[in-house]
């Protein structure tokens, strides 16, 4: 309960103390093609992966040498773009001229790439290696040639797995970021969607783009969230998460103030409500700031079906929300503080059940509920082919064996089983896994104060959220602080043509008309053609 | 938020967490009863031998009352639904302290459906009785009292069947009956203790009886279809001021219900035709009543004028009928309007020989003549001005509906 309590919005102070902080030397190439191979072969070791190809030893003339890491090109395009016309090229063969115009008619005409860059350091060069660039380094220049080949082998977009709609897009990111930044372009085709990258990571450089709409996004909260990630030192970012908790506010709250998705329609939705979305290469999580609690019940499905069934929905994932966290514990604080609050045929059968179990209430439900997460922890873990073995045991465990083995009462397995269904009702894995750790500490609070202590542990909580903040966003906003007109789109999905303004929820700098459309009187709302309010 | 008082809060912050640490340590478990430690009551009576009172309690054992046996612990053998402990003690709670000696089980009270008092104790007075429910906190005020000629432990003893759960079987009973007959109706703890520091002073409480003399207590005796001991609501029992003072039976009662406004359903039997047969041969559903009693100074006496209307529906008919002649039709009006005269009357002599305001004449008369009932209760004199009240009772009811025939069999048969 005492992390609860720690308010740390300030913890992402760079460490500069940090000892294998990489100390920026530059090294310049040579004029010698020999220095700069065996500088660069140094470089790298003994990779087998690195491919150096001279080309032109024989004819002596041009000297020159391709360097490339085999695996992050497509190996077609430099054949074809790069060495066949290296090689078949009779100017540069028979052509008198100097190092200086070669290098030049290579650049120029020989190489058929669209993208090329002169390189002058030994650490560009690296870097230019290591995403996929075909490195072309000739004898008497000390500058190299970058032509960007990159092309590696890449997973194909999917279907996302693990935020699935029924009826919405079917495309999810993928681990590229440059598939992430093009599936966000496709959908916001507004010359205002910018993209900002980042390297972090002294080992790993991984790319970072955050994409938002400029004139929407609010400027301060932009500044902070690139003063945090420049702020970041660390060797390595492996995957959304490494980016979420270095960069997240809220100290040790047991709160998600980050949404992540892999799907782009949730991020585009996002940012044009003046979210930013940060897409990270080498995994096809993106994050979304700044969230608040109630982001994290928003899901894509709800803009695409209707406002009444996406309302009904939205109630249900909250009272999902509240039964996940408290039934165990409600269920432990009345049976054995609040009797008198149960019906009488419930309370009896209640009794009889639990006339053969040897454990408290309290003990019950922790037993059970822990059996649980450790199914769950098991299913994840479990190789695919052996998945089905799981559930038999599962059922048998946490179901009608273990209540005539007389171990648990039916009744809690019954709590147990509705409180890991409601669990999964909440779209949002970050904010579901929230829960499942509150509810333990809610029944050790119902087990020793009954009701009073869960109603308590609630202020408690209540009083912690409403201290976070995601990015200088109050977390509970728009309840509190309240704006009324705000909550068209928290407990219920009003309809599309009824939320003309963008909520300042997520720090959007202004709160504006839907679209710049004209106002569409409600006759004619059916034609309107709008464009946003769906995060 | 600046350093500071970030800082402030934070310390503030700890010391909340800290003295809700060290209450919830102090409090360690003081309430915290498991459901297998907890007797569940479901009724108690209370009887009073050699100046001790002697309590019943009736404790629901949930392996036999719940449908599915329960899980682990269902041990073959048919056991009771409920079991009983007597108790003596001079004071109420020292007998219910003393079933700890015998029982398993804590007797937790929140689930109580019925107390049956004895009639000798309810002669006696039931204040204690009263403050015990009223001050208890886990003692439910909604439970319906009951009197009993016999032991009241006795009650407690039978075996009822459909609804295993005794206590809960005598409530449904009492509810069914006044919904359905209104001859009288249950009365909870809380009314009881608010009718009896009313203006009047009185309560009517139902009798709660056995058919027969022995009680049907083994669950193989209760496995025949037609039991010869019945549990069965009796007559009405009066109380003044907190002490019985006599019976009226369930006709009686019933006109009481009339006069207070008390019908919600019930079943009148006429004569359809009295210049030829005296004898009840029709009976109508009286489905909806109202009365309304309005007190009148007459000079020396109060005149209560209490105005009975109804709507009826016609149930069974014996004799030649043409329903859709109006003129018949307002001669069976008359006969039940008749009739219920006469149940108000008896009734009315009854509540005047016992004396009891049970009628409630006393909070009308109070709200409607304030400054002479002031001067009634200076003078303490309410008694004899309750002897000289006159009732004035009209009664008025229509039949709207005939059922499915127009006209009564006889008539078909003849035609």
């Amino acid at each position: 309960m005492k992390p609860l309590f720690t308010f740390n919005n300030s913890k992402k102070a760079p460490k500069n103390d940090q000892p294998d902080r990489a100390v920026p030397v530059s090294r310049p190439l040579s004029h010698s093609l020999e220095a700069n191979l065996l500088e660069l072969q140094q470089g790298v070791g003994k990779s087998s992966d690195v491919v150096f190809r001279r080309i032109g030893q024989i004819t002596d003339k041009f000297p020159l040498a391709l360097v490339y890491i085999n695996g992050l090109v497509n190996s077609d395009k430099v054949n074809q773009a790069i060495l066949q016309p290296l090689t078949e090229s009779t100017d540069l063969k028979e052509k008198e001229m100097t190092a200086e115009a070669a290098f030049n008619l290579i650049q120029d005409q020989i190489v058929k790439v669209s993208d090329m860059a002169e390189l002058k350091t030994f650490e560009t060069l690296q870097a230019s290696l290591f995403e996929g660039n075909t490195v072309i380094l000739t004898e008497g220049m000390n500058r190299a040639l970058a032509a960007d080949t990159a092309g590696w082998e890449k997973r194909s977009i999917t279907e996302p797995s693990s935020h699935g709609v029924i009826r919405g897009p079917k495309e999810s990111f993928t681990e590229d970021l440059r598939t992430g930044t093009a599936l966000l372009r496709r959908r916001i085709k507004s010359p205002d969607l910018r993209v900002e990258e980042y390297k972090i990571g002294q080992r790993t450089q991984t790319s970072i783009a955050i994409v938002y709409l400029k004139g929407i996004a609010d400027e301060e909260v932009l500044a902070e969230l690139r003063r945090r990630l420049n702020g970041i030192n660390t060797d390595r970012v492996l995957g959304s998460n490494y980016i979420e908790e270095l960069i997240g506010d809220g100290g040790l709250t047991p709160f998600p103030t980050i949404q992540n998705t892999e799907r782009p329609d949730a991020i585009a939705g996002g940012v044009l409500e003046g979210q930013i979305g940060i897409l990270i290469d080498g995994t096809p999580f993106s994050l979304l700031a700044p969230s608040v609690f109630f982001n994290f019940f928003q899901s894509v499905e709800d803009y695409n079906q209707r406002f009444d069934i996406s309302s009904f929905l939205r109630i249900i994932r909250y009272l999902s929300f509240f039964v996940s966290m408290m039934l165990p514990a409600l269920y432990i604080a009345i049976t054995t503080f609040h009797q008198e609050m149960v019906p009488t045929t419930l309370l009896v059968s209640l009794a009889a059940q639990r006339e053969g179990v040897p454990f408290p209430a309290l003990i019950e439900a922790l037993m059970m509920e822990l059996t649980f997460d450790v199914l769950r922890e098991a299913g994840v873990r479990m190789p695919r082919a052996i998945g089905p073995a799981i559930s038999i045991v599962g059922a048998l465990v946490l179901g009608q064996a273990a209540v005539q083995a007389g171990l648990v009462s039916a009744a809690m397995v019954i709590v147990v089983s509705f409180t890991a269904i409601c669990n999964f009702v909440i779209p949002a894995q970050t904010m579901a896994n929230v829960i499942r750790l509150l509810r333990f500490l809610m029944m050790l609070i119902a087990g020793i104060l009954g009701l009073f202590g869960i109603m308590s542990f609630l202020i408690v909580l209540l009083i912690h959220m409403a201290g976070l903040h995601s990015f200088g966003v109050p977390y509970l906003k728009p309840v509190a602080p309240m704006t009324p007109r705000y909550l068209k789109d928290i407990f219920i999905r009003a309809p599309h043509w009824m939320m003309k303004t963008r909520p300042k929820i997520a720090a959007a700098q202004e709160t504006q008309k839907q679209s710049s459309v004209p106002e569409v009187k409600p006759a004619d709302r059916s034609s309107q053609h709008k464009e946003d309010d769906s995060p | 938020m600046n350093k500071g008082s970030r800082k402030r809060s934070r310390r503030g912050l700890l010391a909340i967490l800290s003295f809700s640490l060290a209450t919830a340590g102090m409090t360690a478990c003081w309430d915290n009863r498991e459901l297998n430690e907890l007797g569940i009551v479901s009724g108690s009576a209370y009887d009073r031998e050699d100046g001790q009172w002697v309590t019943t309690y009736q404790i629901i054992n949930p392996s036999a009352t719940s449908s599915q046996g329960g899980g682990g612990g269902g041990q073959g053998g048919p056991s009771p639904p409920f079991l009983t402990f007597t108790e003596r003690g001079s004071t109420i709670m020292e007998a219910v302290a003393r079933s700890n000696l015998t029982s398993t089980r804590q007797l937790y009270f929140a689930h109580s459906r019925i107390t049956v008092i004895n009639e000798k104790v309810a002669r006696e007075g039931i204040a204690q009785l009263l403050d015990l429910f009223l001050r208890k906190p886990d003692a439910s005020e909604t439970v319906n009292v009951f009197l009993s000629e016999r032991r009241a432990g006795d009650i407690l003893n039978q075996l009822m069947q459909i609804t295993k759960n005794q206590g809960t079987g005598i409530q449904l009973m009492i509810q069914q009956e006044s919904e359905l007959t209104s001859y009288y109706q249950g009365i909870k703890m809380f009314e009881l203790s608010m009718a009896l520091s009313s203006e009047s002073h009185c309560a009517a409480i139902p009798e709660i009886k056995l058919t027969n003399r022995e009680i049907i207590n083994k669950i193989q005796e209760a496995e025949s279809t037609d039991l010869p001991t019945r549990i069965a609501l009796g007559r009405l029992g009066i109380l003044k001021k907190d002490r019985f003072i006599g019976w009226m039976s369930d006709r009686e009662a019933f006109g009481l219900s009339f006069m207070t406004d008390k019908i919600n359903s019930a079943i009148i039997p006429f004569t359809s035709d009295p210049e030829h047969n005296e004898k009840l041969d029709a009976s109508a559903n009286l489905m909806d009543s109202k009365t309304i009693v309005r007190p009148v100074w007459e000079g020396d006496h109060f005149v209560m004028d209490i105005d009975v209307k109804g709507n009826a529906m016609l149930l069974e008919l014996k004799g030649k009928a043409d329903l859709s002649k109006p003129a018949e039709v307002s001669k069976f009006e008359r006969n039940i309007e008749q009739n219920i005269l006469e149940y108000i009357n008896r009734s009315w002599r009854t509540v005047k020989k016992l004396g009891a305001d049970v009628t409630m004449f006393a909070p009308l008369i109070h709200r409607a003549f304030p400054k002479r009932w002031e001067h009634i209760e200076k003078e303490g004199n309410w008694d004899t001005v309750f002897q000289e009240i006159e009732i004035r009772p009209r009664v008025s009811i229509s039949i709207d509906r005939f059922g499915l025939s127009s006209k009564s069999y006889k008539s078909v048969e003849q035609d």
